[in-house]
């Protein structure tokens, strides 16, 4: 896993033209208090067969960008900006033609697979539907296609375990078979949501592993949302840091995790136990994260920021360029102190 | 951690259950011997019992003054029914479980509930366990009720509680539902205070909050623990916040201890190779540290504690198992001081499981070749 990402993260495809290039995406859910931004002004691009890590807490944004990439939001919900995925602006298609493009161009793997599969069929049909619906095969192809599938994704002997309903499968087998059936139809664009959260540690590494192996052999790119800096330091090409609803920080894996230009991001890392021992006191991140329907006046972050001053409350900071494409959304960056090398 | 003076007079005395009346400072608080918790499976119209769960297989361990024992373990591993078992939450199929002087596990029920002043519990999800139907102030104040503390005397305890933990006294009208996360487990530990204990188990407290919000709650933790001279058993699957709690670490996988040690000699040279393959399993937040990572990935699920492997649990998952590991089940041995390991072939200090995977001459499948 590790020797592919070092590659990856110097030298795949910056120049290379964006898979998905999404501008000013904002997302707000009527409710009977107002309406609720759950993703205000949200600007990226992945490149093709890069992974990108989003980063944040519950109630930050995350999961609901990448529902509103693929159009999976609920009725209430209002949605602007732009989503170009390979030159189709996802949000003007009709439902129809959406269709076409979910599930065969863009897979999304969810947290929970027991609630993602249909409990009533079994594993190997539900991922010969998933083919069939895109591609004009025979049923019996399309189940020789997903036993192979199987295979791939490491479920052990593939041609039974097809014949058998979710609920036979343990936890990590259940996420296999959802991995299987997100690269059932070789998507140029995987969006991995939590997608090891529910799982066990040695097993989420079986996962993992697995998601890198097919996201190598088909050269997809992935859009990994995650709220533990672990597995994005040990997968992601890039990084964004999303907080109460707007994007904090963007950058390199690197340069998020050794020369972070903001505060959030900053205080996260600070706020996490680590395995070696290294740090003898946390330090926390005071106070609550603020309510999306009543958010605080100028930068968001400011209520529990080591480096707010009263200039922040006065607007809301713009994503200003620190170098290359690492962008931090601070008004204060000139007086963040030096990083401190608390790792390695 | 420093040792608690013996002849310090207990904070409160009326709450104290007297159990640890001539206990000398460095004599364990709480010794669990063998301890077995089996849960039947039933089946039929007539609910015969057809199999068990053995969730707890054998479990001893001691718990000192004023120190974090962690317990780590993957789902199932039977981490949070030991720690239920101790406070007879459940009761126990067979051991004992002695705290101070006394065996819990022998006590009357009136008995039982005067221990409990002393021996309290922190639950994981902090929605579930607080009433949503009462104020906060009776959820802080019920224990000192139920223990006949005059009323008065309760409210102002209560005041001084949620103080404590970094909540405003006036909160004490409002009801669970006004509260976040993370301010609900603070009023899980003002509760679990209430009566004074001298030990709280700690069920995963920390897992159902946010990064940011996890600390403030570990160093709450960290405050009380000194404050009120607390031995805490700490319960978790994440090993990097058991490292940063406990002083000493026991892991267990399919309801046996697999290994104990002080929590540096356990994180950096685990003789188990279960121990191992955890702690190789878990990403850490540092991408060149994730990139310089050979990363051993064990094979398969944890069986069902239904139906248990023979002879050591571990040994259908074990790169390094031998025959005997299926037939014999490997003693809890110490191998140094205060270093115990349940395995035939214990690593050496310093030596990885997998230059002994590779010295067996067997293949194991490692992460990013």
């Amino acid at each position: 896993m590790s020797d592919t990402l070092a590659v990856g993260a110097t030298g795949t495809s910056t120049t290379q033209a964006p898979l998905l290039k999404v501008d000013d995406l904002t997302v707000g859910f009527r409710t009977d208090a107002g309406t609720v931004k759950a993703v205000t002004d949200v600007s990226f691009e992945i490149r093709p067969g890069e992974v990108l890590a989003v980063v944040g807490e519950s109630g930050s944004g995350k999961s609901v960008t990448a529902l509103a990439l693929m159009r999976l939001h609920p009725r209430n919900t209002d949605i602007t900006g732009d989503v170009v995925f390979d030159g189709i602006d996802l949000l003007e298609l009709t439902d129809a033609q959406m269709r076409s493009i979910r599930g065969r161009d863009i897979a999304m793997i969810f947290q929970d697979p027991m609630t993602a599969l249909n409990p009533v069929f079994t594993v190997g049909e539900q991922i010969a539907e998933a083919i069939r619906i895109h591609n004009d095969v025979s049923k019996k192809a399309a189940w020789s296609r997903a036993v192979d599938l199987l295979q791939l994704v490491g479920v052990p002997e593939p041609k039974r375990r097809a014949s058998q309903h979710p609920h036979e499968y343990s936890g990590g087998m259940r996420q296999r078979a959802m991995i299987a059936m997100a690269i059932s139809n070789d998507p140029k664009l995987l969006i991995a949501d939590e997608p090891t959260t529910a799982l066990d540690v040695t097993v989420q590494a079986q996962v993992m592993e697995v998601l890198h192996d097919v996201q190598e052999a088909t050269g997809s790119a992935m859009m990994l949302i995650t709220h533990d800096l672990g597995l994005v330091a040990g997968s992601a090409d890039r990084v964004q840091v999303m907080y109460a609803s707007r994007l904090m920080e963007t950058g390199d894996l690197d340069d998020i995790f050794y020369e972070s230009a903001n505060p959030y991001t900053r205080a996260l890392l600070e706020s996490i136990p680590d395995l070696e021992g290294v740090k003898d006191t946390l330090e926390p991140i005071p106070g609550n994260p603020p309510s999306l329907l009543n958010p605080p006046a100028g930068c968001a972050f400011r209520p529990r920021c080591f480096l707010a001053a009263a200039e922040c409350a006065e607007q809301v900071p713009g994503l200003v360029t620190v170098e290359g494409h690492h962008a931090s959304r601070c008004l204060r960056i000139s007086e963040m102190p030096a990083p401190v090398e608390v790792r390695s | 951690m420093t040792v608690v003076d013996p002849g310090a007079p207990a904070a409160d005395s009326k709450f104290d259950s007297g159990a640890l009346a001539g206990l000398s400072a460095d004599e364990p608080i709480l010794q669990v011997r063998d301890l077995v918790m089996e849960f039947p499976i039933r089946a039929g119209v007539f609910r015969r019992q057809v199999g068990s769960v053995q969730a707890v297989t054998g479990v001893s361990l001691d718990l000192y003054r004023h120190e974090t024992l962690g317990v780590v373990g993957e789902s199932g591993c039977g981490k949070s029914t030991l720690g239920r078992s101790l406070l007879r939450l459940i009761e126990p199929t067979s051991g004992t479980v002695t705290f101070g002087t006394e065996d819990v596990t022998a006590a009357s029920k009136k008995r039982l509930r005067e221990l409990r002043n002393d021996l309290q519990m922190v639950f994981q999800d902090p929605y579930a366990s607080l009433n949503p139907r009462l104020p906060i102030r009776d959820i802080v104040g019920e224990p000192m009720q139920i223990h006949g503390v005059p009323r008065k005397e309760a409210r102002q305890r209560v005041g001084e509680l949620l103080k404590r933990v970094g909540l405003l006294p006036e909160h004490g009208n409002r009801y669970p539902h006004e509260f976040s996360g993370g301010q609900r487990q603070r009023i899980g530990i003002a509760r679990s205070l209430a009566l004074r204990p001298k030990v709280i188990v700690l069920d995963e407290p920390v897992s159902a909050l946010d990064v940011s919000i996890q600390a403030q709650v570990l160093n709450l933790l960290d405050e009380i623990q000194d404050e009120y001279q607390l031995s805490f058993i700490f319960i978790a699957h994440d090993l990097s916040v058991v490292r940063h709690t406990s002083d000493r670490v026991a892991v267990m996988y399919l309801g046996r201890l697999a290994e104990l040690s002080d929590r540096h000699r356990l994180y950096d040279e685990p003789a188990h190779p279960y121990t191992q393959s955890l702690l190789s399993a878990v990403p850490v937040a540092d991408p060149r540290r994730e990139r310089a990572r050979k990363r051993i990935i064990l094979q398969g699920d944890v069986p069902s504690p239904a139906n248990p492997p023979s002879g050591c649990r571990f040994h259908t998952r074990c790169p390094i198992a031998q025959d005997v590991c299926k037939h014999e089940t490997p003693e809890f041995r110490e191998i140094a001081a205060g270093h115990r390991v349940a395995c035939h072939f214990a690593l050496e200090p310093g030596e990885t499981l997998l230059e002994r995977t590779q010295q067996l001459g067997r293949k194991v499948d490692i992460a990013g070749d």
